[in-house]
């Protein structure tokens, strides 16, 4: 029966509505998991705080495991589910651009809005920092067209709406198995790690 | 660490690991029995011999030949351009997207309408569209085509007509006395249409 908009059981129209009431959702959680304190979020970084893998690890986790039940079930077609397509050197420019800002700013996009929203200068320094970022990329794109796209020079970069499970052929089931297995280990000897470190006040 | 962290974790990794344990999805939508019901009492799923011979001599694209026999009786001969699905396999993954499609008309084949039958009651509970038996399977394509009978002098002009057309086919496919059939197995892959995927909202973080 899912996913419910590109299957148009909820109407096409109610895309933004729902996307506003998800995002401010996810908003809440993220300000009440701290992520509005920009210390916290590259405490990971410098490993003294690892609320952020613990966060994106459950995350990440439950939906994987949810959504392969659900399509068990029969609840959702996978075959439906949006999957971001890959471009392999824009991938890992824009992944070392984007951990650049991250690790200097202390926060990511997403966070960087909710630091705003509750007033943090950081926050809107950050915020500010993006648009101007947006705004610039958004000058320069005839000249980074190719890196963007996969033409040019960088013919051969787009690999497709791929997923790890099936460039590698092994059973989505199995890798959610390990992939959980490794957030429980990680979660295990990241608290380990964090009860040696001197502990850091923010 | 507190004993909830422990729960909470062994929580997780036994239900990832229920997730190694499932079988293979199956497909559970399925067509409403009434509906179903209907369809079967309706002969419109049938297809005869002369409007197959008639499209494929036209080489109209929109017919896609399936040949649901096993894969020696395949072998021995089936139409030219028919993709062997076997009964068994029909439902198989690797199969759907020649099957589940909007584009085409699926033409089932077997050596009379048994089998056939049974697979175009597999598709059509499996929701596909466009699915049609061939009528009377190879054995009518055989005496209606391949041998046509020459119509007694006394039937209609159309009967005749028919006989011309059928002679005509019958040469086409290679037909006419049993001493000169040709068999043919070649499987000429046709365009296979794939529904296109929607794209949802992206998201990041």
């Amino acid at each position: 029966m899912g996913p419910l908009i590109p299957l148009h059981i909820i109407p096409e129209t109610w895309n933004h509505v729902i996307a506003v009431l998800l995002g401010m959702a996810f908003g809440f959680i993220m300000e009440s998991s701290g992520f509005s304190s920009s210390r916290k979020i590259v405490g990971l970084f410098y490993g003294y705080d690892f609320t952020v893998l613990r966060v994106f690890f459950t995350a990440t986790v439950v939906t994987a495991i949810g959504l392969y039940y659900f399509s068990y079930m029969g609840w959702i077609d996978m075959s439906f589910v949006y999957i971001h397509p890959t471009y392999l050197t824009a991938a890992i420019v824009g992944g070392l651009i984007m951990g650049l800002g991250f690790v200097s700013g202390g926060y990511c996009p997403g966070t960087s809005l909710i630091g705003a929203a509750i007033g943090r200068i950081d926050g809107i320094v950050f915020t500010t920092g993006l648009m101007i970022g947006i705004f610039l990329f958004s000058e320069a794109f005839p000249v980074l067209e190719g890196i963007y796209e996969g033409t040019g020079m960088f013919d051969g970069d787009f690999l497709g709406y791929i997923t790890i499970t099936e460039y590698f052929n092994i059973s989505p089931h199995l890798f959610i198995f390990g992939f959980t297995v490794v957030a429980v280990a990680a979660f295990y000897f990241t608290n380990l790690i964090r009860k040696r470190v001197k502990p850091v006040n923010y | 660490m507190s004993k909830r962290y422990f729960i909470l974790g062994a929580v997780l990794i036994i239900v990832a690991f229920g997730l190694v344990l499932l079988p293979d999805s199956v497909n559970k939508d399925q067509v409403p029995p009434e509906k179903l019901l209907k369809e079967i009492m309706s002969q419109s799923r049938y297809i005869s011999p002369d409007l197959v011979a008639s499209r494929m001599i036209d080489e109209d694209p929109s017919i896609f030949l399936v040949d649901v026999r096993s894969a020696e009786e395949y072998s021995t001969y089936s139409l030219p351009g028919a993709l062997n699905i076997p009964l068994e396999n029909l439902l198989d993954n690797e199969w759907k997207p020649y099957l589940e499609q909007t584009g085409v008309d699926v033409v089932l084949i077997s050596n009379d309408n048994l089998y056939a039958e049974q697979a175009w009651v597999l598709c059509t509970r499996s929701g596909y569209k466009n699915i049609y038996v061939l009528k009377g399977g190879l054995n009518q394509w055989f005496a209606d085509i391949m041998q046509p009978q020459m119509p007694a002098p006394t039937e209609p002009a159309e009967a005749f007509d028919l006989y011309t057309f059928r002679k005509g086919a019958s040469k086409y496919f290679g037909g006419g006395s049993d001493d000169q059939m040709v068999t043919s197995n070649k499987s000429e892959s046709l365009p296979v249409i794939q529904r296109t995927k929607k794209s949802a909202a992206a998201g990041g973080c």
